[in-house]
């Protein structure tokens, strides 16, 4: 009785708090938090944005850049950022385990919330949060930009052991595919790549010999997660979202899409803020689809891509 | 130095020393009223851009690209004219106006690197900036769009100002222009796969730092400037100043060069903080290459095109884009300071005109298509950026304008 009133009282409790409080608790921080903490030393602010030159004609005051396509990978081995290249870069940063680190970019944090899940990979997970609404309600709420370069002094940071359990594999995929393995594949792609009516969204380089998704995953594209004004939709909204697809929490969840980087979007919704048990898998649809005798279902019946 | 400055096609530029307007005092009225209705047409379109989501680009776009095509006519900004008045008439006030907009831009630039990339040292390059690759195409680039300049009479940005003031050339040297582009488009495979993929991209701020490499590009424009200066001293004093007249002074008279190499240089670097570097190509190229696509007419794909910095052709799908909208702006703002001046001379063209516009153009959009850019957006903005390819495509084009133009007379075709 007594621990049912003290978790009563801590909800409560919970709920009286100011928002501001709250933020630095959970995955999303509010941009009326992030404004008052501009200047905050355990702050730091990063921008990782798909459009080149967006950062440098104008970023939130104090933030960093962090390019995704050179900074957060290696470009030869196809894979995200080495342990030695990613401690280079939180250090550079300012970034330690104890940092409250902001990400936020363009294009509903598309590839801020990439961000997130790269630097989980390393050992920062909860202290790393997403601006709810992005640069989109950032700049619609009129804040201020800046041009001048943030220099933060840089940290001591030292890269903890990859967390194997935030990245999905080839042979985990497979194995789900071909029924080995029980879990949920999300697959946040347009439907007309789901389908397999295309290969891609028209004007992309980087394609699959084969057009269709993996079997038994599931449809959702990332953006249904998202409000007109780039903020994330509610837990409720989101929870039932992908439980009207099937994916209600109660199995292992591995998200992917054509490259790796939308789905991490989804990634962080179902991992970070619902708390799923959520993987992504970065080789997605350029490396399923591209491999050899793999099974993939195509309902538009377009399976290759030469007649 | 009493002689006016040269204009369009060897005519003299009659309207630089205080000739007489038009006669009639009623078109006299006409002109300046018309293009106050543009001038608040193009305000109004501005405010409209900007209340749509993410207008803000597009509105001063248009804004950018009206204040560069009102520069280019008030000073007759034409790189062709300019480059002819000193080979020609030994007068170097044209060249030194466009070496006036080159040191205005170098340090501006190099102001906007210092917070856009504080470090130049790297393996990145500044964002957007005209950084092109260099080697044996892009000479060919400069050499055939010197000679599509001395063979049309001037360079696109040229032409894109001279259509605003009715010039009879101008539309087939641009129609020739979207051809050239496309030509461009079907040798570009080859080309890169000769040669391109293997061209350095060179900075020189990567290898001389900010400060050296602002040092070096102040240093190279004082050399040149020199001997021009002097042959500025030694030339006629110039013409005693009549009683000042602001109105007439801005909106009349023709600027001096300096004061419209100042101004070009001003833009270049407020266009390059807040959107992206000057160039006039980018839409042209674009929708050729849209039209060329649509008829099947191109490759699949044109190999590491889209990589390169430089005029991006990408086809967007949108209606209005930020190079179409500047180029919009500067055409009807040249119309309305022609109007304003009455310098709006519309004319029938002539066989000849239409014959050197359209053979010029096609060499002008092939130059610009495998370089990447224009007089304006590999040269200007490529020098400005501290880019190699920007003075490597600048020498070959006057080369290929200088050569065009002595063998042209010697066979007696160009005047």
């Amino acid at each position: 009785m007594r621990l049912r009133i003290l978790a009563a009282f801590a909800l409560l409790v919970g709920a009286a708090l100011p928002l501001s409080a709250r933020a630095e608790t959970g995955p999303l921080v509010t941009t009326e938090w992030l404004e008052k903490k501009l200047d905050d030393p355990k702050v730091r602010i990063v921008e990782v944005s798909v459009e080149p030159g967006v950062f440098e004609r104008g970023h939130i005051p104090n933030a960093q850049n962090v390019v995704w396509h050179t900074d957060l990978v290696e470009t030869v081995t196809r894979d995200i950022a080495s342990p030695e290249k990613f401690q280079a870069l939180a250090r550079r940063l300012g970034v330690d385990k104890d940092t409250t680190v902001v990400l936020y970019g363009d294009n509903n944090n598309w590839f801020a919330a990439w961000g997130a899940w790269v630097f989980a990979q390393y050992g920062l997970t909860d202290n790393v949060k997403l601006l709810d609404g992005g640069r989109k309600k950032w700049e619609a709420e009129k804040r201020p930009l800046d041009t001048r370069t943030a220099e933060a002094p840089p940290s001591r940071f030292t890269v903890a052991q990859t967390a194997p359990n935030l990245r999905a594999r080839l042979a985990d995929v497979l194995a789900v595919a071909k029924g080995e393995r029980d879990a949920k594949i999300l697959d946040i792609r347009s439907p007309d790549e789901f389908s397999g009516k295309i290969i891609a969204p028209s004007g992309v380089q980087e394609l699959a010999i084969r057009a269709g998704h993996i079997p038994g995953s599931v449809n959702v594209p990332w953006a249904r997660a998202v409000n007109a004004d780039g903020t994330l939709k509610s837990k409720e909204e989101l929870r039932k979202l992908y439980a009207d697809a099937g994916v209600d929490g109660s199995k292992p969840i591995i998200t992917t899409c054509r490259i790796g980087e939308r789905s991490s979007h989804t990634w962080f919704v179902l991992s970070r803020v619902l708390g799923y048990d959520a993987k992504n898998y970065d080789g997605s649809w350029t490396e399923y689809g591209n491999t050899v005798g793999v099974p993939i279902v195509n309902v538009a019946g377009t399976v290759w891509g030469g007649k | 130095m009493n002689r006016p400055l040269s204009d369009e096609t060897g005519a003299l530029d009659l309207w630089a020393e205080g000739a007489p307007l038009s006669l009639d005092p009623a078109r006299r009225l006409a002109g300046p009223l018309l293009a106050l209705g543009l001038a608040a047409g193009l305000v109004a379109a501005a405010r409209l851009l900007a209340d749509q989501p993410q207008g803000t680009t597009l509105a001063l776009s248009l804004v950018l690209g009206s204040l560069f095509g009102f520069v280019l006519q008030r000073s007759r900004f034409c790189f062709f004219c300019l480059w002819r008045d000193l080979i020609d008439w030994g007068d170097p006030r044209g060249a030194l106006g466009v070496l006036a907009a080159l040191a205005v831009g170098i340090a501006g630039y190099t102001a906007v690197y210092g917070a856009f990339l504080p470090d130049p040292s790297g393996t990145r390059l500044p964002p957007q900036a005209h950084i092109g690759p260099v080697g044996p195409v892009l000479a060919l680039a400069g050499l055939l769009f010197g000679a599509g300049m001395a063979i049309s009479g001037s360079c696109i940005s040229a032409h894109l100002y001279r259509l605003g003031e009715g010039s009879p050339t101008a539309p087939f040297a641009l129609l020739g222009t979207a051809l050239g582009f496309g030509l461009g488009f079907l040798a570009w495979n080859p080309l890169y796969l000769a040669s391109i993929s293997e061209a350095p991209v060179l900075w020189l701020p990567r290898s001389l730092g900010y400060a050296g490499a602002l040092a070096a590009g102040l240093a190279a424009l004082t050399l040149l400037a020199w001997p021009l200066l002097r042959l500025l001293a030694s030339g006629p004093p110039p013409a005693t100043p009549r009683r000042l007249d602001v109105a007439r002074t801005v909106f009349v008279e023709r600027w001096p060069a300096w004061a419209g190499g100042l101004a070009v240089g001003a833009l270049s670097v407020v266009a390059y903080f807040r959107i992206s570097p000057l160039g006039v190509t980018a839409e042209i190229g674009s929708r050729s290459r849209q039209a060329a696509a649509g008829l099947d007419l191109l490759p699949a794909r044109l190999e590491g095109l889209d990589a390169f910095r430089g005029c991006a052709t990408v086809i967007r799908d949108a209606l209005l884009t930020p190079n179409g909208v500047f180029v919009a702006g500067l055409v009807l703002a040249s119309f309305a300071a022609a109007l304003a001046a009455g310098q709006f001379k519309p004319a029938r063209p002539t066989t000849g005109q239409v014959v050197r516009g359209l053979i010029g153009g096609l060499l002008l959009g092939f130059g610009a298509m495998i370089g990447l850019g224009c007089s304006i957006g590999t040269f200007l903005s490529g020098v400005m950026a501290g880019a190699v390819s920007g003075w490597v495509f600048g020498l070959a084009m006057l080369a290929g304008v200088t050569a065009t133009l002595l063998v042209g007379r010697r066979l007696g075709a160009l005047a």
